[in-house]
């Protein structure tokens, strides 16, 4: 079974240090949420695990393949059409032509493009549509670890509730392991299989929490709780700048990942 | 059906291309009456008017004489303006690529393009001889850097974010060339291509008066000694109607057709 482990990551920008000791295990078909205030260090991270910056120091494994990114913005390449922008990686898996034009035809299709869409380049497309084409982008190559640096969070509720479940479907049907970042932690319950805690100056990870329920089986009401009870837990306050207060925990890490928590 | 419809959307674009070409006409038919207005002031000697340059033209056209002298500059300004363009281009796109080599060729593109091609051609001239090689020489000069300099501006303002997300993607470097960086240098490089052209064709003519015995430069330093300014004119009309048409009916409608992911469509 594929996994990414990462342990013992430090990263520094100049003289700061931006990541400090983080360490997290991700399996194949899990998904993992980071959360954190702005400026924690979380799409440092994401970077890191993509390949596109080096960590000054780690130990880092990883059995996956096929990696895809989702970012923030569309990041549509503006001189392709819809469709070629979803063929990005087929393309770059030297998939010919025409199989690879049908097959992302097809995934834009069950993302709920209209086919007239399809030709248009990104400027002619609306917000809601360019995200689409983005995570179709994403998911045409079947990635076996996906990350998703915040690239629901521009978006209404309607559109965000969509494109969970495309998110969701896909997850489920191949097996994908998922990394996401966000600052919503609705976002993180209604998705994750476990959230990490992260907190900035130098930014780490303080807690694991773990949800019990399979994500296919929860209900509005169970996360609307688990949000509630969760933004009650020291770390989350203190994280957030909700309470004042230090996280200095000096039991080692590994010890409070398992501990877990009630939610 | 399918390829019926898109000849006729073809059609229609270029129809709608031509008719946009009015004002440019308008504007160019009011330098010709200021043209006018100045040949009928000073008297055919000094300044001949338009009417009688293109009689003259057209006169030049039919006894054959002009054909194979635009022919012979062209020829030159191509392979001079080719051979730069090519090399100013690929090695521009390299330079980009790096800080530090864009920094080392940056003073070195602007020395160049400071320096006067007639500086160049007195080289070239004692370099190559008076034969095809001077004025090619001295149109590569001069177009190098013009091209450099454009290939190297796109090739430094690519968007990071797609190119991390293109590294994301583990795209290749061939699709990194052709996908990511080549579809947005574009933008930069025809403008520098356009401003190359024009150089080529100024550059071409000077060198040919100076150097060689055919040519539209030759043609025009014949027409010189023998005081003929109509026929002057019309070697000058004939150069500028060559460059004109050349940027309008081919580069222009290249651009935006490459470029059409920019705009909507007008029509």
């Amino acid at each position: 079974m594929s996994v990414l482990r990462i342990r013992h990551l430090y990263h520094r920008y100049g003289l700061t240090e931006v990541l400090a000791d983080v360490g997290l295990d991700l399996h194949a078909g899990e998904t993992l949420a980071l959360v954190g205030p702005s400026g924690c260090g979380k799409s440092t991270l994401l970077h890191i695990v993509a390949g596109l910056l080096t960590p000054s120091e780690a130990e880092m494994q990883s059995t996956f393949r096929k990696v895809s990114c989702v970012f923030q913005e569309p990041r549509l390449m503006p001189w392709k059409t819809a469709l070629d922008n979803i063929a990005l990686g087929l393309k770059a898996l030297r998939i010919p032509k025409t199989p690879r034009r049908r097959q992302a035809a097809e995934l834009a299709g069950r993302m709920g493009l209209a086919t007239g869409d399809l030709e248009k380049f990104p400027h002619e497309l609306s917000g809601g549509m360019q995200s689409r084409v983005s995570l179709a982008r994403a998911l045409a190559t079947n990635p076996d670890l996906l990350l998703l640096d915040e690239p629901f969070s521009a978006l209404d509720i309607g559109l965000k509730a969509e494109l969970y479940g495309l998110l969701t479907e896909q997850v489920g049907r191949f097996n994908t392991a998922v990394l996401m970042i966000t600052h919503d932690l609705m976002e993180a319950v209604r998705l994750a299989d476990r959230i990490l805690m992260m907190v900035p100056e130098p930014g780490r990870l303080v807690r694991e929490f773990p949800l019990a329920i399979p994500q296919a089986q929860r209900s509005s009401t169970w996360v609307y709780q688990t949000t509630a009870e969760l933004i009650l837990q020291d770390e989350v306050r203190i994280g957030f700048g909700l309470s004042e207060g230090d996280i200095t925990s000096t039991e080692p890490r590994e010890q409070i990942r398992h501990a877990g928590c009630a939610v | 059906m399918k390829p019926l419809a898109w000849l006729r959307g073809a059609m229609a674009s270029a129809l709608s291309y031509l008719w946009s070409g009015w004002g440019a006409v308008t504007s160019l038919l009011l330098f010709c009456a200021l043209w006018e207005y100045g040949g009928q002031v000073y008297g055919d000697l000094v300044l001949p008017g338009p009417v009688a340059t293109l009689s003259q033209l057209s006169m030049m056209f039919s006894e054959g004489l002009a054909v194979p002298e635009l022919a012979i500059s062209a020829r030159r300004a191509l392979y001079g303006l080719g051979l730069a363009l090519a090399a100013g281009t690929a090695l521009g796109l390299l330079a980009g690529r790096s800080m530090t080599a864009a920094m080392v060729s940056r003073p070195l593109a602007t020395l160049l393009l400071g320096m006067p091609p007639i500086a160049w051609l007195v080289l070239a001239m004692l370099w190559f001889g008076m034969g095809d090689a001077t004025p090619v020489f001295t149109v590569f000069i001069a177009c190098f850097p013009i091209a450099f300099i454009g290939a190297m501006q796109g090739s430094r303002t690519v968007d990071n974010k797609l190119r991390d997300m293109a590294l994301s993607y583990r795209l290749p470097w061939w699709m990194m060339m052709t996908d990511v960086h080549l579809p947005h240098v574009t933008s930069y490089l025809f403008p520098a291509w356009i401003t190359a052209l024009g150089v080529s064709w100024k550059v071409v003519v000077m060198a040919e008066l100076l150097t060689t015995v055919d040519g539209v430069g030759a043609a025009l330093a014949v027409s010189r000694t023998q005081l003929d300014m109509a026929a002057s004119l019309g070697w000058v009309v004939a150069v500028l109607g060559l460059l004109l048409a050349l940027e309008y009916l081919f580069l222009e409608p290249v651009k935006r057709h490459v470029e059409r992911w920019r705009t909507e469509p007008t029509s």
